[in-house]
Formats: C-alpha cells, sequence, structure tokens
C-alpha cells in the first residue's frame, strides 16, 4: 500500500561519533533537542497549522477557507481569482506557509510582474516569515535560494532559463497570471515547462475575453482536465445557449479555482462612499466651450471627442492637441485655431481645478487624485502649490524605484498625489482615504481598478470617492450612460466583472474603444453605448432569471 | 510564565551556558556567549571580523516576551528566532551515549546497553503529516520498548560512567539492532488505519488515467507527459519518510531497565 523510506545514515552517523565523544551531547541536550522535534511535528492530516504560526496578522474568512480548500481539498493547485483588493496574495502566502511548515515546500519559486517583485519580499518577510531572495541585475544563485521572486521577464532569460527549468521545484507561484492566457507565448511555454509539484496561480481576470483564456490557465495545472482545446471550443460553442453546458464547465473548473466576490465577504459597498460631481463651466469657459463646438464639423467624431475631452480636464490638455493640429492645416483655417488658443490661455483657472481644491483644503485627509492626462497633471500639481498643498505625481510609466519613492513621499510627506494611470497592478495606497477622479475613464472598470489601490482588503476606514464632470458635455454622457446604468446593475446582481469580461465580441473595454474609434457621429456614438448598455443589462436579467 | 515555548527557550540557554539576566511574569533578558551568538544571530561578518583583528567581541543580548505589548522578540510558534533556536537544539543534541547516573551503585553494578531512537514518521501522500516514534531497544536480548523517551525522561544520566559501575558490552552490534528498529517501525505503520495511503492511491490513479487519455490524444508531448506524470508521483503516491531527530546508546541499571520492561 505505501512504501518506507528508512533513514539512511543515521546510524553510520552514531557509530562514528562513539569513537569521537567531543561529537557527543549531554543528556539536557539531548532532550532539547527532542523538544524541538516535537514543536515542530506536524500532528495531523487537516487544518492549517499556518495559523498558529502568524498570529500577528488578521486573516479574514474567506482567506483562511480558500488555504484550507486549496490544502486539502484542491491537493495544492489552483487558480486564486478572488476580484481586486480581496488578498489573493495573503491567500497564497497562507498556502505556501502551511506547505512549508509541514515540510513539503522547501524550493519555491514566485513569478510576479517586476514591479510587485519588492513588495512581495516584503510581505513575505513581514506577514510569512519567510525569507525570500529576489535576483539583481548579475547576481542569481538559482540553485542556493530557497524562496525566490522574480519577474517571467529575468527568469526567461537565457542566461538563467536552463538552470531554472533544471531545478524541480516544489512550489511555483505566478502572480497576474492572465498575462498567460495565450499558450502560444513564450511566457506560457515558459511556466509550462516549470518543474513544478504544487502550483498557484494568481489572477483577478481569469476570464478576460474568451473562455479559451480560462481553458489556458486550467492546463498549467491540470493538462487534459477540460479535454483537448479544439473539444473544447467546439463544445462551449453548441452550449453557449445551453446552460447546462455552461454550468458543467463551470462546475468542473470549480474544482480547482477559487474565486471570491466583495459582496460574499466582510468587505461590503456600504464602506466606499461615491459621489458625483456634475460641476458647471464658469460663463467664460463656456463661451470658449461654444466656441470650439462650432468647429466640430472639422474633425471627425474621435477626434473631437479627444478635444471635448480635453477641455473638460484642463486648458493645458487641449492646448496641446490644437497646436498640433493647426499644424497641419492651412494657414486661413489654422489662423481660427491660432485665436481660439490665445482666448483658451487668458481662461482663468479650470472649474474642476477649483473645486478640487476646495474638497483638499476643507480636509486634512490625504487624497489621491486621478486624470487621464500628462498636461493636466502638471498644471494641477502646480496649482496645487499656488494654494500651499504639497502633493507629488505618479504614473504607471515610473520604474520600480520611483514608484516606490512617490508612495513613500506621499505617505510620509506630501497631503496628494496625482497620478495619470493607477499603475495598473499592485500599488497599495490604503493609508489614502479620499480619491478624486478629475476626469473619467470610458471604461467602469477601470475606474474600480483605481479605486481598488484604496479599497482593498486591510482598508479599516470607509473610503469617499468623488468623481467630477462638466455638465452638457461628454462627461456628462459618460457618467449617466455608463457610469450610473452600470453601477445601477451593479446593485442588482453584486458585481459585473465576469459579464463584462464575457460579452460575445470582444470585452467591454474592447467594445467601447471599437464604438469610439469607428462611429461617424456622436449619435451614433450614443446609439451604439446604449446597445451596448442595454445588453449588459440584458444578459445581467437573464443572469438573475437563472438564479 | 505560562507557555510551552517560554519554558523551552529558558532550558535552552540555560543548558548553553547564557545567563538570564532578567526575568518577570511576562518576560526574560538573556545575555549571549560568543558561542551562542555566532550560532544564531546570524552575523557572520561581525564574528568574522573580530576574530581577524583579534578581538573579544561583544555577545548581543535578547529579550523575549510573552506578549506583543512589551518590547522584545514576541514568543510563539512561528517566531522566527524560536526556529533558528529549534535548529540549533536539534544540531547539539543528536547523538550521544550516556551512562545512568547512580549514587549507591546496587549490589550489581552493571549497567545494561539501550539503542534509543526518537525518530519523526512523515506521511506523505494526498495529505501530510508527522508521527513521532521513540524506541529503545534492549541490546543484549533485544527486547522492544515503545515510548521511551517519555519512560526515561525522569531519570539522570550522565557522559561519564558513575562510580563503582561500568557497562556491559552489547551483544547486539548497532548496525542489526537499527535494522530491527526499521522492522519494528514497518510493523508498527503496517497496524494503522490505511485511509490516508487508499485515498492518495485513488487520487493518483484517478489523475493518472485523466493524464494518460489526454496524452493519447496527441495534445501533448511525450516530454510533457512525462514530467507532468513524475509530478502526480510526487504529490500523490502514499509514502512514510523515517527521519531520526535524535538517538543514541544509553546504559541503565539493572533496576532501571527492569523498570523498562514492566512500566
Amino acid at each position: 500500500m505505501f512504501d518506507i523510506h528508512p533513514d539512511e545514515t543515521f546510524i553510520q552517523k552514531l557509530s562514528d561519533s562513539l569513537d569521537h565523544p567531543e561529537e557527543l551531547s549531554s543528556w539536557e541536550s539531548f532532550k532539547l533537542a527532542y523538544q524541538a522535534s516535537s514543536f515542530q511535528t506536524i500532528p495531523r492530516f487537516d487544518g492549517l497549522l499556518a495559523l498558529e504560526h502568524l498570529p500577528h496578522v488578521d486573516f479574514l474568512d474567506h482567506q483562511v477557507d480558500a488555504a484550507n480548500k486549496v490544502v486539502h481539498e484542491m491537493n495544492g493547485r489552483a487558480i486564486l481569482a478572488d476580484e481586486v483588493g480581496l488578498g489573493k496574495t495573503l491567500e497564497a502566502g497562507l498556502i505556501l506557509k502551511e506547505y512549508m511548515i509541514r515540510g513539503v515546500a522547501k524550493k519555491v519559486l514566485i513569478l510576479t510582474p517586476a514591479s510587485l517583485v519588492n513588495q512581495w519580499v516584503q510581505e513575505l518577510n513581514e506577514k510569512f516569515y519567510i525569507q525570500a531572495a529576489s535576483p539583481r541585475k548579475k547576481q542569481a544563485s538559482w540553485k542556493d535560494w530557497e524562496v525566490t521572486v522574480t519577474s517571467i521577464d529575468m527568469a526567461k532569460r537565457e542566461s538563467h532559463r536552463e538552470e531554472i527549468l533544471s531545478i524541480p521545484y516544489d512550489m511555483v507561484i505566478i502572480d497576474e497570471a492572465h498575462k498567460l492566457k495565450n499558450h502560444q507565448t513564450k511566457n506560457y511555454q515558459f511556466v509550462q515547462s516549470l518543474q513544478k509539484t504544487y502550483c498557484l496561480l494568481l489572477t483577478a481576470t481569469p476570464i478576460q475575453n474568451k473562455l479559451s483564456d480560462l481553458f489556458n490557465l486550467v492546463s498549467i495545472l491540470k493538462p487534459g482536465y477540460l479535454g483537448n482545446l479544439t473539444d473544447f471550443k467546439k463544445k462551449y460553442r453548441y452550449h453557449k445557449d445551453d446552460t447546462k453546458g455552461v454550468e458543467h464547465i463551470h462546475s468542473l473548473v470549480g474544482q480547482l479555482m477559487i474565486r471570491n466576490r466583495r459582496k460574499d465577504t466582510g468587505l461590503n459597498e456600504s464602506k466606499r462612499h461615491v459621489v458625483n460631481e456634475r460641476l458647471a463651466f464658469t460663463e467664460k469657459e463656456s463661451e470658449w466651450y461654444n466656441q470650439l463646438t462650432a468647429l466640430k464639423s472639422d474633425h471627425n467624431s474621435f477626434a473631437w471627442l479627444t478635444l471635448e475631452k480635453e477641455i473638460c480636464s484642463s486648458r493645458e490638455a487641449c492646448f496641446m492637441s490644437l497646436k498640433e493640429m493647426a499644424k497641419k492645416m492651412d494657414e486661413s483655417k489654422a489662423q481660427k485655431y491660432i485665436s481660439l488658443m490665445e482666448q483658451l490661455e487668458q481662461l482663468p483657472h479650470h472649474t474642476k481645478a477649483k473645486r478640487m481644491v476646495e474638497l483638499i483644503q476643507q480636509s486634512d485627509e490625504k487624497f489621491i487624485v486621478f486624470t487621464e492626462y500628462r498636461a493636466t497633471q502638471f498644471y494641477l500639481q502646480w496649482y496645487l502649490q499656488q494654494h500651499g498643498i504639497s502633493s507629488v505625481p505618479f504614473s504607471g510609466k515610473f520604474n520600480k524605484s520611483k514608484r516606490d519613492w512617490m508612495k513613500q513621499l506621499f505617505k510620509n510627506k506630501a497631503q496628494v498625489m496625482v497620478a495619470t494611470e493607477a499603475g495598473g497592478e499592485g500599488i497599495n495606497l490604503q493609508f489614502c482615504h479620499q480619491m478624486i477622479n478629475y476626469d473619467l475613464p470610458w471604461n467602469p472598470m477601470r475606474l474600480e481598478q483605481r479605486i481598488g489601490r484604496i479599497h482593498r482588503f486591510g482598508q479599516e476606514k470607509d473610503i469617499r470617492v468623488y468623481n467630477f464632470a462638466i455638465e452638457g458635455t461628454i462627461e456628462d454622457h459618460i457618467m449617466n450612460m455608463l457610469y450610473e446604468k452600470i453601477e445601477m446593475f451593479k446593485k442588482a446582481v453584486g458585481d459585473l466583472d465576469d459579464i463584462l469580461e464575457k460579452i460575445p465580441g470582444g470585452s467591454f473595454d474592447q467594445q467601447l474603444q471599437s464604438i469610439l474609434k469607428e462611429s461617424d457621429s456622436r449619435g451614433e456614438i450614443d446609439i451604439k453605448l446604449n446597445n451596448l448598455v442595454s445588453y449588459v443589462e440584458y444578459t445581467v436579467n437573464e443572469g438573475r432569471e437563472l438564479s | 510564565m505560562t507557555s510551552p515555548h517560554f519554558d523551552f527557550v529558558k532550558d535552552f540557554f540555560n543548558t548553553n551556558g547564557c545567563t538570564i539576566t532578567e526575568e518577570s511574569p511576562s518576560h526574560m533578558n538573556i545575555q549571549l556567549t560568543n558561542a551562542m551568538d555566532e550560532e544564531i544571530m546570524n552575523r557572520p561578518f561581525y564574528w568574522h571580523y573580530m576574530k581577524k583583528m583579534n578581538r573579544q567581541g561583544e555577545p548581543m543580548q535578547l529579550t523575549f516576551t510573552e506578549n506583543t505589548d512589551e518590547p522584545g522578540i514576541y514568543l510563539h510558534a512561528g517566531t522566527p528566532k524560536l526556529h533558528t533556536i529549534y535548529e540549533t537544539a536539534m544540531k547539539k543534541g543528536k547523538l550521544t551515549r550516556l551512562y545512568e547516573a547512580v549514587d549507591e551503585p546496587q549490589a550489581n553494578g552493571a549497567l545494561t546497553p539501550w539503542l534509543v531512537v526518537n525518530a519523526l514518521l512523515h506521511y506523505r501522500g494526498k495529505q501530510t503529516k508527522d508521527e513521532p516514534v521513540s524506541v529503545g531497544l534492549q541490546l543484549l536480548h533485544g527486547t522492544f520498548v515503545p515510548r521511551m523517551m517519555e519512560r526515561i525522561s525522569n531519570y539522570a544520566f550522565n557522559m561519564t560512567v558513575s562510580d563503582y559501575t561500568f557497562p556491559m558490552t552489547p551483544i547486539i552490534q548497532l548496525k542489526s539492532a537499527y535494522k530491527r528498529i526499521e522492522g519494528y517501525v514497518e510493523n508498527h505503520t503496517s497496524s494503522q488505519n490505511h485511509n490516508w495511503a487508499r485515498d492518495s492511491h485513488q487520487q493518483l490513479e484517478q489523475e493518472e488515467q485523466l493524464l494518460q487519455s489526454f496524452y493519447e490524444s496527441g495534445d501533448m508531448s511525450e516530454d510533457q507527459f512525462n514530467k507532468e506524470h513524475e509530478q502526480l508521483f510526487k504529490r500523490y503516491r502514499p509514502r512514510i519518510e523515517m527521519e531520526v531527530v535524535n538517538g543514541g546508546l544509553f546504559y541503565l541499571s539493572q533496576q532501571t531497565s527492569q523498570e523498562m520492561l514492566t512500566s
């Protein structure tokens, strides 16, 4: 039924030592060693011993449940697919710790985006007492390091690749694993060829566009589990309208995927106050805006939308575009634009900027302000400085050390961070509780990612989010059409993620992009957006009837 | 001090010649010796430098606490320093030869040789756990005694023979004695409940089948198949890995030897 592997070395060592009494231990030392080993003995198959080892971390129920399930039911190979901010990293750390305590994970490789390497090393050390190494440019001793955190890009470099592939890892953890959705990429093939006993894939979006994304993730964990890709696609296509087929796939995937949703956990919407602020242009701004509108017919709809969104953000953002446009025009026409630019320079400070300063001055709390435009970012920093408010810039394009530095400055010195993009993954700003979305991205999910920077697990305070929009402009439109409606559906179903991810013909984001690019008029955009929103509504209602 | 970790740490430092400079119900302060500092403080460069400069070096002090409010190292099951201490303790107490301390020898001063082995049985498969075993084997007649550490823990032993006593030479050689202990462990484990192994087998077979059929459908290279197959074995094949924690030769007085067999 089972083999027994005896300890082959002990008795020889004992025989040898008996001839060297100085190597022998006293009765007290012998008893202490025995005691030490009994402290480290794993008394039972089930349960999470890691919890006793980590009394300083308050794990939430769903995190403990997830770890329990992965270790004891899924046998250590799983997709952790909690929504953003529910603590996937904590779950993964807890699972890793459990396997380390149980003595079956010694050699561990963690692959994360480069920007998250430091954060992982730090969290493993502080929260889990796990010492992890991460390679610097030339120094990498993959064979000696027990726990290594690095990026896929670093690992798959020619100088490291062969060595890493030759190491039998007990556990491999891959953060932001949705990047592995395509099985033809080098990254995917690299991960597939790693030697790994246990394996965790972390992603908030297991299905980004297509169900085959999920198929490919599953194949890393359990090749053949969903059949082969061709059959799988066929089956799914046939069963797309047949809920049984889909449910079957879901139940299969459920055996190796954990997906906690915000609504199922302690963290609910009540702790998040969203305020949509509709601001009116001042008279001068309106005048100028009307002049701009008069020139609408000069542009295709996309270019026009860009200008309109820019003037809703700042004079500076719009100025740059106008300048570029004027360069390409013949002189008589350009003249109109140049005079428009001159007037633009005379405009007073932007309505939104004033409102922003007002909000910040009413409070002594920290604020993070998001804008879509670099020019606006510069302007806002300057404007804040004029009011004696300290701020730091942030951009997803900053390199790792600059990001860390800005975060540190924001935490310790500045009151405001003015950011152009969420920087996508990872940056954690829980010490901040107020957010201003100075201008709005098209895709409400992007907004969700921004909010996720401050409204994530461990956030104990309520947070407040201000969304700015200028009345009667495209922004008002985005707010009405996309945000408020979608927010309404969200209240109805709790979670729209997978609906927005699974729309046939591309994700919500892709659909938005193509609507904006391919429409000829504002009217067309409206109609198409309406259709898209109705489609989401339809899917939501369908989902409700089924459940 | 109520926690077992605290008692252990205290014993450990006492045994290893460190001084407890301060102690209250919730904390203690320990002055390390040079040797102990080198052993557990992980500062090899400092000690390397001191030695090179021919200097004495200054060993550190450690404070352990039983709660998080006080400054110092909070002792609980997961404290990293505690785990370093476990490692050190296990390294220092691995092998021994001990003679029972006898104040007034009985009529017969002969001491009976025993091989004592403390081991962990690591159950490996779908799930994992350890079972500690402690076995004594009398090296004259080959009698087994289970839970040996428990039985001898209250007796006193020295590294040298007490006056008026003498150790008898084992009849059973160490190597063959150890073989017998392995046999004993085998018997012991096969008499236990095997559900864990059966579950592991089932899981292994099920996943092997899945992998095999996928491989046959032609969607997987042979290399990848072999790799995956090996991983399935690693994860699920039920096995017990025996790891000796420590062990040694123990010489027991006639009376104590007798008590081992009867208690």
